[in-house]
């Protein structure tokens, strides 16, 4: 039976809850290097527990400015200096204060058709591989899904 | 379920009487079911930048609110970050049609003492939201467009003198604390006078920095203890404005730096003298301008 184990990654880049936004951003970048992947989500880890997870959705929301709606009604706003101020936000938050700590997990003897519904049903593309909340390794749904590709069709 | 509150105010005439809610209303939502926890709030009102959430049953409908006021009472209280939103969420929720005037949209606001007011359908499902901000914007554009306003004032300086300045709309009582004081403090301060923000002072009497509601919600997800230092959780330095700027000119600046307010100084620039909020702001709603008392009010037929 091929089970979580045989398709997840166990090479991967994650985060600390008390990084800064701005540091956890680099990250992202640095990952998706590394990995030679886009990284669209890394596992927010602290003491080889698993706390949360940063997506980089979790980020773009951060850095939308606040009141941008209402930009359309003042057309003649100075926006220069904008992203200097958005850049100093970035300081002061953590990874910690816009993480998800609600996070789907499975073992690593689970199913490779249970990940895989979990992943359509709870629509995400990524899953940790955790023993008691410590991580194993990290389930991506392009690897699930060529994996899939080689076996079946 | 809501609960929509019968208008007693008489409706005003003004700019806001001709547009609707759903003209003016956001139409993201931010939601959490009420069995979730009170740091799951905090992190989504950090992360959508959002000053509440509304908290939904289990059919989805508007259950109760949490804003950071409630926040802020729970960390008051020492309770732990696991406590269920149903426990603590401020309830029932006001609601007004999205066909309603933004004029008795406000009205209600202004009875009720909200900062925001939920807009729900026929269904009683809640489809967006209006708070002072989103008016400021409308508020806004009207002063520009107006031939009265700071876009043509170099050709018609006569009309200056009937500007709005922020001293004329700010708040002229500025509340501080120490910034030795502890968290615990901060927090009566605030909920005993009703602020959004106290200005944090050091012991020469300087403004050392500004502690709000949100600062206080980061410190409480991250454990911070009640009885530490004003200082390890202010925010610095002080946004500052003169007293003496167009009220234009404050709302430009907390739209842009993402603050719902702003300190302001007189003529000496190291004693603050009053507090702009957007909500001071939004409330002087017949525009920034004493060029458009109600009466005398235009506004283009759409």
């Amino acid at each position: 039976m091929i089970t979580a184990r045989h398709i997840m990654s166990t090479e991967f880049h994650s985060l600390q809850p008390g990084t800064t936004i701005a540091d956890a951003a680099k990250e992202f970048k640095y990952a998706s290097e590394k990995e030679g992947r886009r990284v669209f989500g890394m596992m927010v880890i602290e003491n080889e527990k698993l706390v949360g997870i940063l997506s980089m959705y979790d980020l773009l929301l951060f850095l939308q400015p606040k009141h941008v709606h209402i930009w359309g009604e003042m057309s003649d706003l100075d926006i220069s200096g904008l992203f200097e101020n958005i850049s100093a936000k970035t300081k002061d938050i953590r990874v910690s204060d816009i993480m998800s700590t609600e996070v789907v997990t499975v073992e690593e003897s689970s199913n490779v058709f249970t990940v895989l519904e979990i992943m359509n049903r709870k629509h995400i593309r990524r899953v940790p591989v955790v023993d008691n909340n410590r991580v194993l390794g990290i389930v991506y749904i392009s690897d699930l899904f060529f994996h899939l590709v080689d076996n079946i069709v | 379920m809501g609960i929509r509150l019968a208008s007693q105010l008489q409706e005003k005439n003004t700019l806001f009487s001709k547009l609707l809610v759903e003209d003016s209303m956001r139409r993201q939502v931010i939601t959490l079911p009420m069995d979730q926890i009170i740091s799951s709030a905090i992190r989504t009102i950090i992360k959508f930048k959002v000053d509440a959430v509304l908290v939904t049953d289990g059919e989805g409908l508007p259950a109760g609110i949490i804003t950071k006021t409630e926040i802020m009472g729970t960390y008051y209280a020492d309770l732990p970050l696991e406590i269920p939103l149903s426990d603590i969420m401020a309830s029932p929720v006001i609601t007004c049609s999205p066909k309603d005037t933004l004029e008795s949209a406000l009205v209600t606001m202004q009875q009720a003492a909200i900062h925001r007011i939920y807009v729900t359908n026929e269904g009683g499902k809640a489809i967006g939201t209006l708070s002072y901000p989103d008016i400021v914007g409308h508020l806004y554009r009207f002063c520009c467009d107006c031939d009265y306003g700071m876009r043509k004032r170099s050709e018609s300086s006569d009309h200056e003198k009937l500007r709005y300045s922020i001293k004329d709309v700010m708040t002229p009582t500025v509340t501080t604390a120490l910034d030795t004081d502890s968290i615990t403090e901060v927090i009566e301060k605030l909920s005993s006078f009703q602020l959004g923000a106290l200005l944090i002072i050091d012991e020469s009497g300087k403004h050392a920095g500004v502690i709000s509601k949100t600062d206080l919600a980061l410190a409480y997800c991250r454990n911070v203890p009640l009885d530490a230092n004003a200082h390890a959780i202010m925010n610095g330095p002080v946004k500052l404005c003169a007293d003496n700027q167009p009220l234009e000119e404050g709302i430009r600046q907390m739209v842009f730096s993402e603050i719902s307010r702003l300190f302001v100084h007189g003529s000496d620039h190291e004693v603050c003298t009053g507090v702009l909020s957007l909500s001071d702001a939004a409330r002087t709603r017949s525009g920034s301008c004493q060029a458009c008392s109600s009466a005398r009010i235009k506004v283009k037929e759409q």
